[in-house]
């Protein structure tokens, strides 16, 4: 060992330390935003989407003339895991000074993310992320604009009850359901959500155990199907992934499993476009809770949320050639959102926003999305504003069914019947 | 349900369903294995990129399929020497510096390898999850109270015409006994006069082959997307050690074997611990014996 | 008056390098980096007692960190007890985990070993994942930041102190195996296990005592990330990624060295850090090319430096010694 060594070792730190100390400066005139979502790793298809949406809307603020007088943008960072959550949001609060950050599209990534964004004193304005625990810890400038596993549960189980089961001639206590879910933080907490609802306040009957996953290693559903065949449930509510919903549907048909309706919650799996190119027509009859779809009638919106959903539609329309998915919808609203408290508080102080925050009080069909707001004292956009939506997919699109007064479409295929039926 | 015991109608339909997905998921698992045991058996690389060069051929037929409309079967043909090339290319650029040096840093050379792949599959293609259905992929055959995908039946038939193949090539061509003279001892080999570096390039394309053939079969039946290699890598190792380092026909049933344990597993269990109740196997047959369940005794000693 | 050795003295200024950034820097984003250079180093060092001292190299290391994980997660957010005590009880269950993983470690060798220890963080990722009841499942547990010093609520310069302590600790190990009879008796196992046995080592005894002695340390650093970070996800705390990251910076850094560990983890977190920082906002798509890269500088690295870069400085000794012959 020699000096040599010493030196290489010190260069290296030299290095090392240099390049951290790179910095980024954004153009003066502009107002920073932090906007941290997962752009590598396995969440990396529906981050793009988040991203995709949180810049059409921010070219509509812009228009608009920003936020505070300022043109808004965006530091972007990616957070594949949650070390790396915390590492970026700590990177956007201080190094990049922004002070507030918003994303993260998953519950696991959120937790981490706006602990450390806390820490630094920072707003953090949550627009996707559903775990229930996320407004419980007490952190005063820790916000989310979408409902929580919970809400989706409640939702789900809202839609099997009361427009299902009269449809399929029982009352919702002699309703058969079964329970399938991916295994991750999102499954798991919109599940256990669901199945307390359906036991707990309408008595349905949970037939099968329920079943979790991994999705990133789950090959083969025909054990899951045999015994789904032999509980026979005559609804499935199913939270999937996305490969794996392509799979399982797949071998449903192959082994005629027969379901009442199958019902889903989320962007991801049966809510998004890559299940429908997938499926084509035997994607027909699925349901999948979400942001509204086609048909929704934007006519039932308030008229200030009717001209402010037709602009982002035909926004994302031009930028992607589609009608927005479920990540853009996500997260353009909730941009929208955080536009709408900023222009009310007119300063990013953690005080003067969230007095901001708790003053707004919009009925639902006020903007994208037809949401509402009305924010608790815990920093959680309440379930009755942020109405969600039952999507269906009938002949290729994922089109609006329920509440009945949002949409010109109605729901088929109930119950679903013989798989070549669904016509 | 019926009660447990009674072997009626409903059961032996229940158990032929579970057998049929057995033998046909356990094909495909040996078509990935069955590239991974040479190249794990012959070189001992715990080669962490195996899963992507599955996802490579995935994408492969993905985009022949959309773009040309060439049935996978076909693009099969196009497959074998177009991953053979690959392999021989990732061998002389990233695996043949690091030939020669420890396990561990031929490891980190293929960690290395598979976060490149993985991220340049999501930057070229995005993380969108593509999904192609060639006319076979919608026959459903129906047999005896079975269903399965006429993909996965001709999957299977590859399967074991691939391992059949390769087996008679380790064992009666000359280069097949070279190779596995390499494997049990490398410095004899070379004192031997055989050329070990040929037969390690020769190993690894061969291996490649066989991995992106595996991701064309299997393409039909699964949807493509960056990280698609992770659902097989892990359980090809389970496969690969249960069948004994390089041995083809240890491939095919440690694949049965594994496959036995998922779907059986899940039958009874519930799907969230199959992936346990094979670990927990592939940590006993490890501890009681290494050498695989068809492997020599003492096999798995050689060349570490 | 002896003269330190130049790895030492290194291993001293960057220690000394650390202890005086909060002193000079005040930007909260480099105090985040040195931490975290710091814990994933210790992390490092730990693997490094069994995997480059005693030649066990384990790819399953973060069954230990997520075991401290949740040990400290758990007792303060569902017993609401200090985190370290929590520390202490992920400790216990490591030497447990490790003692059983150092009993694999004697039935088997170099690669089936390394994909035995994966099979074990795959199953306890499961398990953790599953157990809804006590640990909170798929969920995971969000940690509350208490201000403190027993419920481990800390500013980034306490932290960033807490830390160095653990990296000194963990580097004094190092060094302790380096000059101490066992140590010598763990580098006579890890080079060749058979001669070792035959001079008389109790080759077996040493390797779990090696492993078990690796978990601990591991354990005690997942227990303080799982506070620092303030959510513990099974997904992410007993991933194979981790697991790599523990070998990766003790391979990239020198294998076997006390240092090695720590510089490992200087280029890489640093270089990782950097490069996300840099490029993973670019416009939306691209943001894999800083993984590409990533990926590429590693294949780079382990080949032109398969010792580390602790080795480079043995090949430039001898390129000089040639040199001047």
């Amino acid at each position: 060992m020699t000096r040599r060594h010493l030196a290489f070792a010190l260069a290296v730190l030299v290095i090392t330390l240099t390049a951290l100390a790179a910095v980024t400066y954004g153009q003066s005139g502009e107002y920073k935003i932090g906007v941290l979502e997962p752009l590598t790793g396995p969440l990396a298809g529906e981050g793009k989407r988040h991203l995709e949406g949180f810049e059409i809307v921010r070219d509509m603020i812009n228009e608009r003339g920003g936020v505070m007088g300022k043109k808004l943008a965006f530091v972007v960072a990616d957070a594949p895991d949650p070390t790396a959550a915390a590492t970026e949001a700590t990177r956007l609060a201080t190094r990049e000074g922004v002070k507030i950050i918003t994303g993260t599209f998953s519950s696991r990534l959120c937790g981490a993310a706006s602990e450390a964004a806390s820490r630094q004193n920072v707003i953090y304005w949550e627009t996707s992320c559903v775990d229930p625990r996320f407004n419980k810890r007490g952190l005063k400038s820790v916000y989310r604009t979408e409902i929580d596993a919970t809400g989706f549960g409640w939702y789900n189980v809202e839609f099997i009850a009361k427009h299902l089961a009269p449809r399929f001639g029982k009352k919702p206590n002699e309703l058969k359901i079964a329970f399938l879910s991916e295994d991750s933080s999102y499954g798991q907490g919109v599940t256990e959500s669901a199945r307390q609802r359906a036991k707990q306040e309408f008595g349905m009957q949970e037939v099968g155990s329920v079943e979790y996953y991994k999705f990133d290693t789950i090959n083969d559903f025909t054990p899951v199907i045999v015994k789904l065949k032999q509980a026979q449930p005559d609804v499935l509510h199913h939270i999937a992934h996305t490969n794996d919903s392509i799979l399982f549907w797949r071998q449903a048909k192959e082994q005629n499993l027969q379901v009442k309706a199958l019902v889903h919650a989320g962007a991801t799996g049966y809510g998004s476009p890559d299940f429908g190119k997938a499926h084509g027509n035997d994607a027909n009859g699925v349901f999948a809770l979400l942001e509204p779809g086609p048909g929704f009638r934007v006519e039932a919106l308030k008229p200030d949320g009717q001209k402010i959903e037709k602009e982002f539609r035909d926004a994302v329309q031009k930028r992607t050639g589609s009608y927005p998915a479920g990540g853009h919808q996500l997260a353009g609203g909730g941009l929208w959102l955080l536009k709408v408290v900023l222009d009310r508080a007119r300063s990013d102080d953690p005080d003067k926003f969230r007095d901001a925050v708790m003053s707004l009080d919009l009925p639902a069909g006020s903007m994208i999305n037809g949401w509402g707001v009305k924010f608790s004292a815990e920093g959680q956009n309440s379930n009755e504003r942020v109405q969600h939506y039952m999507l269906q997919w009938q002949n290729g699109e994922l089109g609006t069914v329920w509440p009945e007064e949002f949409t010109t479409k109605r729901a088929k295929w109930i119950p679903l019947g013989a798989w070549d039926q669904r016509k | 349900m019926d009660p447990a015991g009674r072997l009626g109608p409903a059961q032996i339909d229940v158990l032929a369903q579970l057998s049929v997905s057995t033998v046909l998921l356990g094909s495909i698992y040996a078509l990935v294995a069955v590239g991974l045991t040479l190249i794990f058996g012959i070189m001992r690389v715990v080669n962490f990129a195996h899963g992507e060069f599955l996802m490579l051929g995935m994408y492969l037929a993905f985009w022949s399929f959309t773009l040309w409309s060439i049935d996978p079967w076909f693009m099969l043909l196009i497959a074998i020497p177009l991953f053979f090339g690959v392999g021989l290319l990732t061998y002389v650029l990233v695996m043949r510096g690091v030939i020669h040096a420890s396990h561990n840093v031929q490891i980190f050379t293929t960690v290395g390898l598979s976060t490149a792949l993985q991220n340049v599959a999501l930057v070229l293609w995005t993380g969108d999850y593509h999904v192609f259905r060639p006319w076979h992929s919608g026959v459903i055959v129906r047999l005896a109270g079975t269903a399965f995908n006429l993909s996965q039946v001709v999957a299977f038939v590859i399967s074991v015409a691939l391992t059949i193949a390769l087996f008679a090539f380790m064992k009666w061509t000359h280069t097949g006994r070279v190779m596995r003279a390499t494997a049990q001892d490398g410095e004899a080999a070379t004192l031997m006069g055989i050329d070990t570096d040929r037969v390690y390039r020769l190993t690894f394309a061969i291996g490649i082959a066989c991995v992106g053939v595996a991701g064309v079969l299997v393409s039909p039946l699964y949807a493509a997307y960056p990280q698609a290699g992770l659902q097989f890598v892990l359980l090809a190792y389970v496969v690969v050690v249960l069948g004994g380092l390089g041995d083809m026909v240890g491939a095919m049933l440690g694949s049965l074997i594994v496959a036995a344990v998922e779907v059986g597993g899940s039958y009874v269990f519930g799907a969230a611990w199959k992936e346990v109740l094979y670990f927990l196997l592939f940590i006993g047959v490890l501890v009681f014996r290494p050498a695989g369940l068809f492997g020599q005794r003492g096999a798995e000693t050689l060349g570490v | 008056m002896t003269r330190l050795a130049p790895d030492r003295l290194a291993a001293l200024l960057l220690f000394a390098a650390a202890a005086a950034t909060p002193l000079v820097v005040r930007d909260i984003f480099i105090l985040d980096s040195v931490i975290l250079i710091l814990l994933w180093g210790s992390l490092s060092a730990a693997w490094n007692v069994a995997g480059g001292y005693a030649g066990q190299v384990s790819l399953g290391h973060a069954a230990f960190f997520g075991i401290g994980a949740y040990a400290a997660a758990l007792m303060s957010a569902r017993y609401a007890q200090s985190p370290w005590l929590g520390l202490a009880v992920g400790v216990l269950l490591s030497i447990g985990a490790g003692a059983l993983i150092g009993y694999l470690s004697n039935r088997l060798r170099g690669p089936y070993f390394a994909l035995s220890t994966i099979a074990f963080a795959e199953v306890l990722k499961i398990v953790a994942s599953r157990w809804r009841g006590f640990t909170a499942g798929s969920e995971g547990v969000p940690v509350a930041f208490r201000p403190g010093f027993w419920t481990l609520g800390l500013g980034h310069v306490a932290w960033l102190y807490l830390i160095l302590v653990v990296a000194l600790l963990c580097y004094g190990l190092q060094v302790f195996l380096e000059r101490s009879r066992v140590g010598y008796q763990l580098a006579g196992v890890r080079e060749d296990e058979d001669a070792a046995e035959a001079l008389g080592i109790a080759t077996r005894r040493r390797k779990v005592q090696a492993v078990v002695l690796s978990a601990a340390l591991t354990s005690m650093c997942g227990s303080l990330w799982a506070q620092y970070v303030g959510f513990v996800d099974p997904v992410h705390v007993f991933s194979i990624d981790l697991s790599v990251r523990f070998a990766l910076n003790s391979i990239i850094g020198g294998m076997g060295t006390a240092l090695g560990p720590f510089l490992g983890s200087v280029l890489i977190t640093s270089l990782e850090t950097y490069l996300r920082a840099t490029f993973s906002g670019l416009k939306a798509g691209f943001s894999g090319i800083y993984l590409i890269i990533y990926g590429v500088v590693l294949i780079l690295i382990v080949r032109f430096a398969p010792e580390g870069l602790t080795g480079i400085a043995g090949r430039f000794r001898a390129w000089r010694m040639r040199a001047h012959a």
